[in-house]
């Protein structure tokens, strides 16, 4: 064998190396956004979380029970502070309610509300309803990888009713969970940060279980929530996310 | 002598008198009228950008202005001093402002509140002349609200009707209670009508928990046109914290529309003058100018041309006072008739809202000083001169030669 086609067929042996790895990657990474943004409901979870805000004017500390199924269904209610004791929220499908005992009435968020802060925190009620469809909305790239993380940029597909203008996540290798999510608007400015610790096994399963969202715009504030219980795979059916229940069973 | 002389001047040719004294005092008429009217327009749209929500001045926190943020606030009794106690002050009202959703039943849609005391309220707005449904709010009313008619349509609601508000506090909790639908208004103005709710200024305060507090105070004077400079008068009288806007500065697009609206007025207005101006001109003129033979009698009878001059200026002054003085007469009342009855032309026209005033579809006139003393000054001026050309030609000639003339 000559030189010259010794190089040629090592190029040939290292085009088809990386192509395929491309095609792997492409549905790995899909699927690895899949479980990352699904690592909280999993088929169905009961957990109890608390949340601090924390902006320029006040801090609030707020303890929160809540249930999911799948991916279209959560019921949220706060326990605690008393004031607001038995406000909730119910997502089902695209729509969200909220509960208010002082008044005790149901309210619909109308969809020009959607943008508006979920509780008085950092996260809206969009990324209640629209977080879940992720994996399905954007296209994955892997922009890094380390012997410890992967970089992977993900980019709205062209049609895509989304939010964000790209997603950039960071995500632990060996246990398969993020340790950083960073959040852009259509003009590639950082809008949001969220930062991933306190990973343990929960069900059989790693996650992170603390989480704090970062509002680029507003140094100062943020955003904590931290799962104090997770239970996942529990018997919970469709029925269970209704209006009524949104009221509240107590 | 030429006092009376003059006078029987004017009555010998009644005919030609009582036509030069109709043209005057038809032409002073309706000068004065259709200045009423353009003045009214003014008024109207200044009005309603104005009295349907701004007021000519607000007070507020600095910059609250610019991005309405809620934790702008300030307590209106400790920080204003004697500023609301000014003479141009017709009234002026406290307001507390949020942003958030309004509910009844499965209808909900994003709101602005504005927390009022209702008897100040009335003072600035004139939102209680454009209630279609209901009443207004009174001082007594714990939880009323009166909303816009698109955003009572959009949520179904009628007065009796119960709403939810929802909205973040001051404290960072989920502020949330019941209103009771007290009335619907209309003005106009789509952004107003479709997301605008006047409440209770204490329901407010209790449900954002900025108990005492507002964030603007919205002042109304007598002198809306001048707001600007009374505005910088009053700030020197203000603490740092707080800063006053006029309606030009609220609205800068309002004032270029006040600006453009003020050239196009003066054009118009101009060519009005021109046009009565040169018809009395024309009818005093040749009143005058068909008397060049009679003068020239005058003047050889020995008249002196000095006396000729000041004989016809005498005729003109009593002739054009007392034409002004009928058309000004005519032209109040005809003002007073469009200012207190006025055309609606509603039938025709839609209301037009731009530049956040809206313009009504109605003639409507506004007595202002001016619109009556310029063109009567103006016009006593032109008959002077047009009686004084043609006095002052027959003065200059020979008698023989004026004598001569047909």
């Amino acid at each position: 064998m000559t030189i010259p086609s010794l190089i040629k067929a090592l190029l040939l042996t290292a085009l088809l190396l990386i192509g395929s790895t491309i095609a792997a990657s492409a549905i790995d990474l899909r699927e690895l956004i899949r479980t990352v943004e699904r690592q909280y409901t999993g088929q169905s979870s009961i957990s109890e979380v608390e949340m601090t805000v924390v902006t320029g004017h006040w801090e609030r500390h707020l303890k929160m029970e809540s249930w999911s199924l799948g991916r279209e269904r959560f019921l949220v209610r706060i326990l605690a502070p008393i004031k607001e004791k038995g406000v909730a929220t119910l997502k089902v499908e695209n729509e969200v309610w909220n509960y208010l005992p002082k008044v005790d009435r149901v309210i619909r968020i109308p969809p020009s509300m959607m943008g508006g802060a979920w509780m008085g925190s950092h996260i809206t009620n969009d990324d209640l309803v629209k977080a879940n469809h992720i994996d399905q909305d954007y296209d994955f790239t892997l922009l890094e990888e380390t012997s410890e993380s992967w970089r992977i940029e993900g980019l709205p597909k062209p049609d895509a009713p989304v939010i964000w203008g790209k997603i950039i996540y960071q995500i632990r290798k060996q246990q398969l969970v993020p340790s950083q999510v960073d959040y852009f608007d259509e003009e590639n400015i950082l809008v949001r940060r969220i930062l991933f610790d306190d990973v343990q096994v929960v069900s059989g399963r790693t996650i992170p279980l603390k989480m704090t969202v970062l509002p680029q715009e507003k140094p100062k504030e943020k955003t904590v929530m931290h799962y104090r219980k997770l239970q996942f795979d529990v018997d919970l059916r469709e029925d269970f996310f209704s209006l009524g229940n949104l009221k509240g069973r107590r | 002598m030429l006092y009376q002389l003059a006078l029987r001047n004017i009555w010998r040719n009644r005919r030609r008198t009582l036509l030069t004294l109709s043209a005057m005092i038809i032409s002073s008429a309706l000068l004065i009228l259709a200045l009423g009217i353009f003045s009214g327009m003014l008024h109207d749209m200044l009005a309603s950008a104005t009295e349907q929500y701004y007021g000519h001045m607000v007070i507020s926190a600095n910059g609250y202005q610019d991005d309405r943020d809620m934790f702008r606030h300030f307590s209106a009794e400790k920080s204003t001093g004697t500023v609301l106690e000014q003479d141009e002050i017709l009234g002026y009202s406290q307001r507390l402002r949020s942003f958030g959703l309004l509910s009844h039943q499965q209808n909900s849609s994003p709101s602005e509140i504005l927390g009022v005391l209702p008897l100040q309220e009335r003072t600035v707005t004139s939102l209680q002349n454009s209630l279609i449904d209901g009443n207004y709010l009174t001082d007594e009313d714990p939880n009323g609200a009166v909303l816009g008619s698109g955003l009572a349509r959009r949520l179904n609601v009628v007065p009796g009707d119960q709403l939810v508000f929802v909205t973040q506090a001051a404290d960072g909790s989920i502020g949330n209670d019941l209103l009771l639908v007290r009335g619907v208004f209309s003005t106009g103005d789509i952004g107003h009508d479709n997301a605008l709710v006047l409440v209770p200024l204490a329901w407010l305060q209790q449900v954002l928990v900025l108990p005492g507090q507002v964030h603007e105070i919205a002042v109304r004077t007598d002198q809306p046109l001048n707001a600007a400079e009374v505005a910088q008068q009053y700030r020197a009288h203000l603490p740092e914290t707080l800063e006053i806007f006029d309606w030009g500065a609220m609205l800068p697009e309002m004032r270029e529309v006040v600006a453009s609206y003020d050239v196009s007025r003066m054009i118009i207005v101009s060519i009005l003058y021109i046009a009565t101006g040169l018809g009395i001109l024309n009818t005093f003129f040749m009143a005058v100018m068909e008397r060049t033979r009679e003068l020239g009698v005058l003047m050889a009878l020995g008249m002196r041309p000095g006396q000729i001059r000041a004989m016809i200026l005498l005729e003109t002054t009593i002739m054009g006072s007392l034409g002004l003085l009928c058309g000004a007469v005519a032209g109040i009342a005809l003002s007073l008739y469009m200012a207190l009855v006025g055309v609606d032309l509603s039938g025709t026209l839609t209301p037009i809202t731009y530049a956040g005033g809206t313009i009504l579809p109605r003639l409507h006139a506004v007595i202002e000083p001016g619109n009556i003393l310029i063109p009567s000054v103006c016009l006593l001026f032109v008959s002077l001169l047009a009686g004084f050309l043609p006095a002052n030609r027959a003065a200059r000639m020979q008698p023989v030669v004026a004598i001569r003339e047909e």
